[in-house]
């Protein structure tokens, strides 16, 4: 006589996740599904509520926050990690990590590790995806991609991507084999007809012809990286953004000393204080609005002058903070 | 007598001489039959080829000067009369690995597959993550646009090329024509629609029926020409340097180099290489003065 499990087969495979953020009528957002293998790690703490809602507001009560964490702090050589996310209406998430992820050296640059999230948000729903940056360590072969699928204008994207030259403690700069990092956001018309809304795509290899080294052709930069928004909820930070990027001083341009203010408001010396340490950390930056994004590219001599630049136009803006709570900045401190 | 280090040495001058005679020999047997990939098949697309390489054609490339102006003011020299022209070498080597890992694949595809060119477009716009890049690129892209269609069309339209003494090698030359007829029509009508200048230099030059290498080398020559020229313009070099570094059997080697690299690369590939170009190609706007739109 056979015996029939009473609970359903684990379709689990190594490294897949899911996580499925749910709204339980009337109006709580739950996770409904957690799920991970080895050596993928979710870890989600107790969702909570945003310091800030307006009451009738279309905000959720609560917000969630799950951990993006691998086994040993790092992926080892041939890991490949699925994770598969999915937001309904009227949810919020903030995706985080627990310090750099590292890339580990490979014994042979064919053998690529592999790290795949695929986030489906629907209208309404938001996301802030703000990790720590990825750290390939030398000889590494390292591909990455993040792929948001968004319903209409409703759903709100906060993600950044950077990565840095390896343990600069050790010398390395930039000494990898491979390293390519994937963004796309892609949105389906009523037919179901599938439009490429952004691609964001890096590839750090040895093509290219330049007849010059990686490190070399980083130009002294430690850190690069992007930062992608989008929707109604992070509107305010992305019109920041462009704001302040219009409000950087001109290249090549002389002060007079007849332009100098004598009594700075509040948010101008807070400017003043960003650009000074933007110059002494080596850090250059520039914003587009194109196709509804909001995309900011930034570089930095080290991993701080980076971390410095995005937590300051985030706390300084404040609608983060403000609706997802000072969590989702953890990253950045 | 022999150290293991020059032992090793004449070993790989051995290897080297053996390639070189395998090289010399498949070379002599390929003369017999001429068919070297770059070849152009007829008068008819050189000429194509000659008009689409004249620095008259209207496409405005002259005002822009893809983020080296930009570039320079990111790197000025330290006594400030120190010769611009070691960084500029460094810049034109990475603003064509650039344009071969981000643009290329779009005019392989733009001209491998004509009805796929309203996908193409769009996809190009939401790679082109910059303000300046894309205005620069929809600005030559429309123009070339304007040149097909005031200039090109009535020679190149199906009807017009019904002779028998065309190559008859693209069955759906037809096709190509008409799927760039029909670009330009709804360019009009949509506001979905940019006109870039990678897939359509690709669907143009298929329709002009330019062989793809050549198109795709003449691409990648245009831009370090324009380059160039806008280096000579920013003070950087003379004209007769200028033409050098354009004559250099270096920048031959490069353009073909980097056609082969991406010969088989996917749009779905393409991407940026050298990421520091998009800050100083972003950062152009915050420039205090400028002579050039990009």
């Amino acid at each position: 006589m056979s015996f029939t499990s009473p609970f359903a087969a684990s379709t689990a495979k190594a490294g897949y996740g899911t996580i499925e953020l749910a709204v339980l009528p009337p109006d709580t957002p739950v996770l409904r599904n957690v799920s991970y293998q080895y050596p993928l790690k979710l870890v989600a703490p107790d969702p909570l509520p945003p310091p800030e809602r307006k009451p009738n507001s279309n905000a959720p009560r609560l917000v969630h926050t799950v951990f993006l964490l691998t086994y040993g702090g790092g992926i080892v050589a041939g890991d490949a990690i699925n994770l598969s996310v999915s937001l309904e209406d009227r949810t919020r998430l903030v995706l985080l990590t627990q310090g750099s992820t590292k890339i580990f050296k490979t014994p042979d640059p064919i053998l690529i590790s592999r790290q795949h999230m695929e986030v489906k948000l629907a209208a309404g729903a938001a996301l802030v995806y703000l990790p720590d940056p990825v750290q390939p360590f030398a000889q590494t072969a390292f591909s990455q991609s993040q792929i948001y699928h968004v319903d209409g204008e409703q759903s709100s994207l906060c993600a950044c991507d950077w990565v840095t030259s390896g343990r600069s403690a050790r010398g390395e700069n930039w000494d990898i084999h491979e390293y390519k990092s994937r963004n796309e956001v892609w949105t389906s018309d009523q037919a179901g007809k599938k439009r490429l809304l952004l691609r964001d795509n890096l590839i750090l290899d040895k093509h290219g012809r330049t007849g010059m080294q990686l490190s070399e052709r980083m130009d002294g930069y430690s850190v690069f990286g992007t930062l992608i928004l989008r929707g109604p909820v992070f509107a305010s930070l992305a019109q920041y953004f462009m704001d302040e990027f219009e409000a950087l001083p001109r290249i090549g341009g002389r002060d007079w000393g007849d332009s100098a203010q004598l009594e700075l408001s509040p948010k101008e010396q807070r400017r003043v204080q960003r650009q000074a340490r933007e110059k002494t950390d080596g850090l250059d930056w520039s914003a587009a609005n194109v196709r509804g994004f909001v995309l900011v590219k930034f570089a930095s001599r080290e991993v701080e002058g980076s971390r410095n630049f995005l937590r300051d136009m985030i706390t300084d803006e404040g609608s983060v903070a403000a609706s997802f709570g000072e969590r989702a900045l953890l990253c950045l401190k | 007598m022999t150290t293991p280090d020059s032992q090793q040495s004449l070993e790989d001058e051995i290897a080297d001489l053996e390639r070189r005679l395998q090289d010399a020999r498949s070379r002599l047997n390929a003369e017999d039959v001429p068919v070297a990939p770059s070849t152009l098949t007829s008068e008819a697309a050189l000429h194509a080829l000659l008009l689409l390489a004249d620095s008259a054609l209207p496409l405005g490339s002259f005002a822009f000067s893809s983020g080296l102006e930009s570039y320079l003011a990111h790197h000025k020299p330290s006594p400030p009369f120190a010769s611009q022209l070691p960084s500029f070498n460094v810049f034109l080597r990475l603003s064509l690995s650039t344009l071969a890992s981000t643009a290329l694949p779009y005019v392989l595809a733009g001209y491998r597959s004509p009805a796929d060119i309203e996908t193409l477009d769009n996809d190009f716009d939401a790679s082109t993550p910059c303000t300046v890049a894309r205005r620069a690129s929809i600005a030559q892209g429309r123009a070339l646009l304007t040149v097909w269609e005031r200039s090109y069309q009535t020679q190149y339209s199906p009807t017009a090329t019904d002779n028998a003494s065309r190559d008859d090698s693209f069955p759906q030359e037809s096709g190509a024509a008409e799927a760039l007829t029909s670009f330009s029509t709804a360019l009009r009508k949509s506001d979905l629609i940019n006109a870039h200048l990678a897939p359509l230099w690709g669907l143009v030059t298929r329709v002009l029926d330019v062989p793809l290498r050549a198109a795709a080398y003449l691409f990648l020559f245009s831009h370090a020409r324009t380059v160039v020229s806008a280096a000579v313009r920013a003070s950087v070099m003379g004209p007769y340097q200028a033409q050098a570094v354009l004559a250099s059997t270096e920048l031959q080697d490069r353009i073909r180099g980097l056609v082969e690299e991406g010969w088989e690369r996917e749009v779905e590939d393409a991407g940026q290489s050298v990421p520091v170009m998009d800050l100083w190609v972003g950062r152009h706007e915050k420039l205090y003065s400028r002579i050039f739109n990009s």
